[in-house]
C-alpha cells in the first residue's frame, strides 16, 4: 500500500455517505436529541450576537451627530469615506501585517504543535500548561517585558554586544520588527493548540508504515502527517489571522503608534473623533474582508471537510 | 522502533523558554526600586507593599477569576455541544447561524464593546457580572467551537456506530465515546478562552457595572497617572500562585493515580 | 469522578457569582467613576473612616467611554464622575449632570479662580475642578544641541528620530496650528489641512507616539525630547531634576479635570460630602502631590511640599496666552482625524 492510500483511511472517502444522510435515515427521536445539543448555541446567537450585529450594520449607514451620537439619516457616506487613500492604505497595511504575522506564527507554531502531539501523555499535559501560563498574565505586562528586552542598551542589545555580533545599540524598540515579534508572541498559542489538537489524534502507525515502505522522513511527513494535520493548521491560520487584523495594542506599545492598523483607526474614530458610524462602517468592511480571506483560503487549500469552518 | 529523534525535544524546549523570557523580566523588574518600568535602579519591595495595601485589587482579581472561569466553561458547554451536534442536525440555515456565532471574534473588540453597551441597555440587562459574562462568553464560544470542530474532522465514526449497534443511546455515545476523544480540544479551548477573558479590557470596560471592576480594567485605566510597577508585582504573585496550584494538582494527581493502581492490583 | 468534580465546580462558581452580586448593601455607598489611580489610598480610606461611606471605585479608560456608559445608564448608577473639560461640556448639554448644592460644599471657596468660569461650566453650577494640565515641552539638555523655546524648534533637523509625543490628535495637530499662529479650535478646514502638511515635515523627528508611560522613554534615553501629559512631566522631573521644562512661546494649551454629579445619581449626598472632603486644603495637597497635576485648590498651594511646588503650582509671573482645547464641529473633527492618520503613517515610513 502506498503512503497516499494509507493517508486516506483517516478521512472519509469520496462517495462515502456523509453523516447528514445517515442522520436522515435514523429515527426522528434521535435527531430531536441532536437538535437539543445545538439549541444553546442557537439561543445564544439569536439573543446576544445578532442583535448587536444588526445594530452595528444599521449604525454604519447613519450620519454622525454634530456633538455626540448619531442622527437617523440614511447615508452611504461612511463607506465612501473609506475609499480615501489614507484609509485604504491603512487597510492594506493591516492586511500586510496580518499575513506576515500568520505566516510566521504558522512557521513557528506548526512544528511545536506537531512535536507536542508526539510526546507521551504526561508531557503533553505539562507542555500545554507550561505554554498557557505566560498568557495568564496581563498582555500589557508582557509587552513591558518586551520593552525591557528591546529598548536601547536593553537585554537584547546587551546580549548581542557581549557576543560581539553588534557594537552599537540596535534601537529595535518602536520599529516594525518589534511589532511583528509582539504579534507573533501573542498569537502563537492559537496555532499551537489548533495543530496540536488535530495532530494528537493522528495515527502514528501510518507514519511508521510509510517509513517502512521506504518513504524518506520528509515524504512520510508530507504525504501522511501533513495531510492529516491540515485541518488543524487551517483553523490555526484562521484563529491567528482574525485577531491579527484587529489587534492595535501591540502596534501602540511596541511600535510607538507608527504602524497604523485598521484596529487603531476604528479605536480613534470611536474614542477620539466620536464618529461611530464611520467606525461601524470600517468594522463592517473589516469583517467582510476577513470573511473573504478565509473563504478564499479555504478554496485554495481545498479542504472540503471543513465545510462551514467560519 | 527507530531511534528517538532529539530535535523535537530541543525545539519544544527553546520555544517554551522564549515564551518565558518576557515574564522573567517582569518578575525581576517587580523588585525594581524605580517607578520607571524599564530602567533598573536597585532592589526594593515597595511595589509589593503598595499592592498589599490595595484592597480593591484583590476584589478585582476575584472578579476576573470568577468571570474567566464562568465564561470559559459556559462557552465550553455551548461550543462543544454545538460542534458535536451541528454536523448531524438538519436545520435550514444552520451554516448561517454557524457563521454568525463566530463573528464576535472577527469584529474589532472596541466596536463590539460599544454595540454591546447599547444593546444591553436596550434589552435592559443590568450592567455587572451578567453582562460581563455574556460578552465574554460570546467571544469564547468561537475558539472552543473551532478547535473542537477541527478535532472532530476525521475522527473514526465507526466507534460511535459500533456503540449504537450495541444499544447505546445518543447521550451515552457522547458521554463515553465522543467526549473523551475531543477532550484535548476542549481543554485547549478552555485554556485559551480563560486567558482571553482574563486579559480582556476593551469590551469589559463598556459592559461592566458599578461594583464589578476586573483586574485588566484597573490596570489599563491608569491613563492619567501612568501604570506603576505594582502591576509587575501583581503579575509575579499571580504567576507564583499558578505555579503552586499546578504543582499541587500534579502532586495530588499522582497520588490518586497511584492509589487507583494499587486498588486495581 | 472527574466529570462530577467539574460539575460541582461549575455549580459552586455560579453560586459565588450570585453571592457576589448580593454583598455590600447595608452601608451608605459612593459610586465613584473615574480613571484608576486618581486618589491616594489613604485619602479614600480616611473618607470612609470619617463618614462611614463605602467607596465603590469604578474605572473608565476614555472620556468617551464614560459618556457612552452614562448615556446607557441614563445618568443613574454613578454618584460622582471626574473627567476632562471638553467632555463635561457635552455631558451638561445632554442633561446628564445635576447642579451642585453649594450649601453642602463648605470648602467651595478654596477653588483657585483661574480654573473657574471656564467654557464647559461658565457659571460654576455643575463642576468642581480637580487638577489641571498644561502643555509643555520637556527635554534632556545634554543630548540636545539646540535651545528649545517653543513648538517651532521641534521641527529642527538635528532632532531626527529623538522626539516622543502623546497620542492625542488635538494636542499634536494643535502644535502645528500654534506654529502657524492659529487657534487650537479653528473651524477652518483649510487651516487644519495646512497644519497637517506642516506636521508631515515633523515626521522624521518622531520616534514614539504613545500615551502611557512616555516619561519612561525620556528617562531611559530612548528619546531626548517629549511633549507629554502634566503628570508624566511631574514624574520625569522628580526622577531627573536636570530635565528642562519649557512653556512654549507660541502660547499655552491647558486642560482641566473636574468633578460632576450625574443627573440621576443614587447617592448625591455622599457625592457632595466627598467633594467637600477633597477640597480641604490638607487633603487637597495630599491628592495633588499624588496626582502630579496642577493644583486647582488655592488654599492648598501653600501646603504642597517644596519638592513638588515647581510643577504643581503656576509660576507667580505666569502670564502665558492660555487656550483650552474644545470640541470642534463634525467636519473639522473629520479633517483632524484624517490629518492625524496621515501623520502617523508618515512617521512609520521615515
Amino acid at each position: 500500500m502506498k503512503p497516499e492510500a494509507l493517508a486516506k483511511t483517516g478521512e472519509p472517502r469520496p462517495g462515502e455517505p456523509t453523516s447528514r444522510e445517515e442522520g436522515a435515515r435514523k429515527p426522528t427521536k434521535r435527531r430531536d436529541a441532536m437538535v437539543l445539543s445545538v439549541l444553546p448555541l442557537y439561543v445564544f446567537t439569536f439573543l446576544f450576537v445578532i442583535g448587536p450585529l444588526v445594530y452595528m450594520l444599521v449604525l454604519s449607514f447613519l450620519r454622525r451627530a454634530e456633538v455626540w451620537g448619531v442622527t437617523l439619516e440614511f447615508t452611504f457616506e461612511n463607506y465612501a469615506n473609506i475609499l480615501k487613500p489614507v484609509y485604504l492604505k491603512t487597510f492594506l497595511e493591516s492586511l500586510k501585517l496580518a499575513c506576515l504575522t500568520t505566516l510566521l506564527v504558522a512557521l513557528f507554531g506548526y512544528p511545536f504543535g506537531y512535536f507536542m502531539a508526539r510526546q507521551n501523555a504526561a508531557w503533553k499535559r505539562r507542555i500545554m500548561v507550561l505554554l498557557m501560563i505566560p498568557f495568564w498574565t496581563s498582555s500589557l505586562v508582557r509587552l513591558y517585558g518586551w520593552i525591557i528586552i528591546f529598548r536601547a542598551n536593553g537585554v537584547l542589545d546587551g546580549l548581542l554586544m557581549a557576543l560581539n555580533i553588534t557594537n552599537a545599540p540596535l534601537k529595535v524598540l518602536y520599529t516594525y520588527a518589534a511589532v511583528v515579534v509582539g504579534m507573533v508572541y501573542a498569537l502563537v498559542p492559537f496555532m499551537i493548540f489548533a495543530v496540536y489538537s488535530s495532530a494528537e489524534k493522528l495515527d502514528w502507525q501510518l507514519v511508521e508504515a510509510a517509513r517502512d515502505l521506504g518513504a524518506t522522513p520528509f515524504q512520510a511527513f508530507w504525504t501522511v502527517s501533513f495531510k492529516l494535520t491540515l485541518p488543524g493548521l487551517l483553523s490555526g491560520i484562521v484563529l491567528t489571522f482574525i485577531p491579527s487584523m484587529g489587534l492595535f495594542f501591540i502596534a501602540d506599545i511596541l511600535g510607538g503608534n507608527k504602524v497604523v492598523l485598521v484596529g487603531n483607526l476604528i479605536q480613534e474614530q470611536l474614542m477620539k473623533a466620536r464618529n461611530w458610524p464611520f467606525a461601524a462602517a470600517l468594522s463592517v468592511v473589516l469583517l467582510t474582508l476577513t470573511s473573504i480571506m478565509i473563504a478564499l483560503y479555504r478554496k485554495i487549500s481545498g479542504v472540503k471537510d471543513l465545510e462551514g469552518l467560519v | 522502533m527507530r531511534k528517538k529523534a532529539r530535535f523535537p525535544g530541543i525545539y519544544l524546549g527553546i520555544i517554551l523558554a522564549l515564551m518565558y523570557v518576557p515574564i522573567l523580566l517582569v518578575i525581576i523588574y517587580s523588585f525594581n526600586e524605580s517607578r520607571i518600568n524599564s530602567v533598573w535602579s536597585g532592589f526594593s519591595l515597595r511595589w509589593y507593599r503598595d499592592l498589599f495595601r490595595d484592597k480593591d485589587m484583590l476584589e478585582a482579581l476575584i472578579n476576573s477569576l470568577v468571570l474567566a472561569t464562568v465564561s470559559s466553561l459556559s462557552a465550553a458547554v455551548i461550543g462543544t455541544l454545538a460542534a458535536v451536534g451541528m454536523p448531524r442536525v438538519k436545520l435550514r440555515g444552520k451554516s448561517v447561524v454557524e457563521y454568525i456565532s463566530t463573528l464576535p471574534i472577527m469584529i474589532p473588540e472596541i466596536i463590539l464593546g460599544m454595540v454591546f453597551l447599547v444593546y444591553f441597555s436596550l434589552i435592559r440587562l443590568p450592567f455587572g457580572m451578567i453582562t460581563l459574562t455574556v460578552a465574554h462568553t460570546s467571544f469564547c464560544i468561537p475558539y472552543i467551537y473551532m478547535l473542537v470542530k477541527a478535532r472532530l474532522v476525521g475522527i473514526d465514526k465507526s466507534y460511535a456506530e459500533a456503540a449504537k449497534d450495541l444499544g447505546a443511546n445518543e447521550w451515552n455515545v457522547f458521554w463515553d465515546i465522543t467526549l473523551p476523544l475531543i477532550l484535548p480540544a476542549i481543554a485547549s479551548g478552555v485554556l485559551l478562552s480563560f486567558a482571553m477573558s482574563l486579559d480582556d479590557v476593551v469590551i469589559s470596560v463598556f459592559v461592566t457595572g458599578v461594583n464589578t471592576n476586573t483586574l485588566p480594567i484597573r490596570i489599563y485605566t491608569q491613563l492619567k497617572t501612568g501604570v506603576t510597577p505594582k502591576v509587575n508585582a501583581l503579575s509575579t504573585l499571580m504567576f507564583a500562585a499558578t505555579l503552586l496550584i499546578i504543582m499541587l494538582s500534579t502532586w495530588f494527581g499522582r497520588k490518586t493515580t497511584l492509589s487507583v493502581k494499587r486498588r486495581n492490583t | 469522578m472527574k466529570k462530577t468534580a467539574i460539575a460541582v465546580l461549575v455549580l459552586f462558581l455560579f453560586a459565588s457569582l450570585l453571592a457576589g452580586c448580593a454583598k455590600k448593601e447595608a452601608q451608605p455607598q459612593l459610586n465613584l467613576f473615574t480613571w484608576e489611580g486618581m486618589f491616594p489610598q489613604e485619602v479614600l480610606e480616611a473618607f470612609t473612616k470619617e463618614t462611614g461611606i463605602v467607596i465603590n471605585y469604578s474605572n473608565f479608560d476614555f472620556n468617551e467611554t464614560m459618556l457612552a456608559k452614562l448615556e446607557a445608564a441614563k445618568g443613574r448608577d454613578y454618584d460622582l464622575v471626574i473627567a476632562d473639560d471638553y467632555i463635561i461640556e457635552t455631558v451638561i448639554s445632554r442633561g446628564l449632570a445635576q447642579k451642585l448644592d453649594k450649601s453642602k460644599i463648605s470648602n467651595f471657596g478654596n477653588i483657585n479662580p483661574i480654573y473657574q468660569g471656564q467654557f464647559y461650566d461658565p457659571k460654576d453650577e455643575y463642576t468642581v475642578p480637580y487638577g489641571a494640565g498644561v502643555q509643555t515641552i520637556v527635554y534632556n539638555d545634554d543630548a540636545v544641541d539646540i535651545d528649545i523655546k517653543g513648538y517651532a524648534d521641534l521641527w529642527d533637523p538635528s532632532l531626527a528620530d529623538t522626539l516622543g509625543i502623546i497620542a492625542n490628535h488635538r494636542v499634536i495637530n494643535g502644535m502645528a496650528l500654534k506654529v502657524l499662529g492659529e487657534s487650537y479650535n479653528t473651524e477652518d478646514l483649510d487651516t487644519i489641512r495646512r497644519a497637517g502638511q506642516k506636521l508631515l515635515e515633523l515626521a522624521p523627528n518622531i520616534r514614539i507616539i504613545k500615551d502611557d508611560n512616555l516619561q519612561d522613554d525620556l528617562l531611559s534615553g530612548e528619546i531626548d525630547v517629549a511633549v507629554m501629559y502634566t503628570s508624566q512631566v511631574t514624574m520625569a522631573k522628580l526622577a531627573n531634576p536636570d530635565l528642562r521644562v519649557v512653556f512654549p512661546t507660541e502660547g499655552i494649551g491647558f486642560g482641566i479635570m473636574a468633578n460632576f454629579i450625574p443627573s440621576n445619581a443614587p447617592n448625591p449626598d455622599a457625592a457632595h460630602k466627598f467633594i467637600d472632603f477633597i477640597l480641604r486644603p490638607e487633603i487637597s495637597a495630599q491628592c495633588f502631590e499624588w496626582l502630579g497635576y496642577y493644583c486647582t485648590n488655592k488654599a492648598a498651594d501653600d501646603l504642597i511640599a517644596d519638592e513638588y511646588k515647581d510643577f504643581l503650582t503656576l509660576p507667580e509671573d505666569f502670564t502665558g496666552d492660555m487656550e483650552m482645547i474644545r470640541s470642534v464641529s463634525a467636519d473639522a473633527e473629520e479633517v483632524h482625524t484624517e490629518v492625524w492618520t496621515e501623520f502617523k503613517a508618515a512617521c512609520g515610513q521615515s
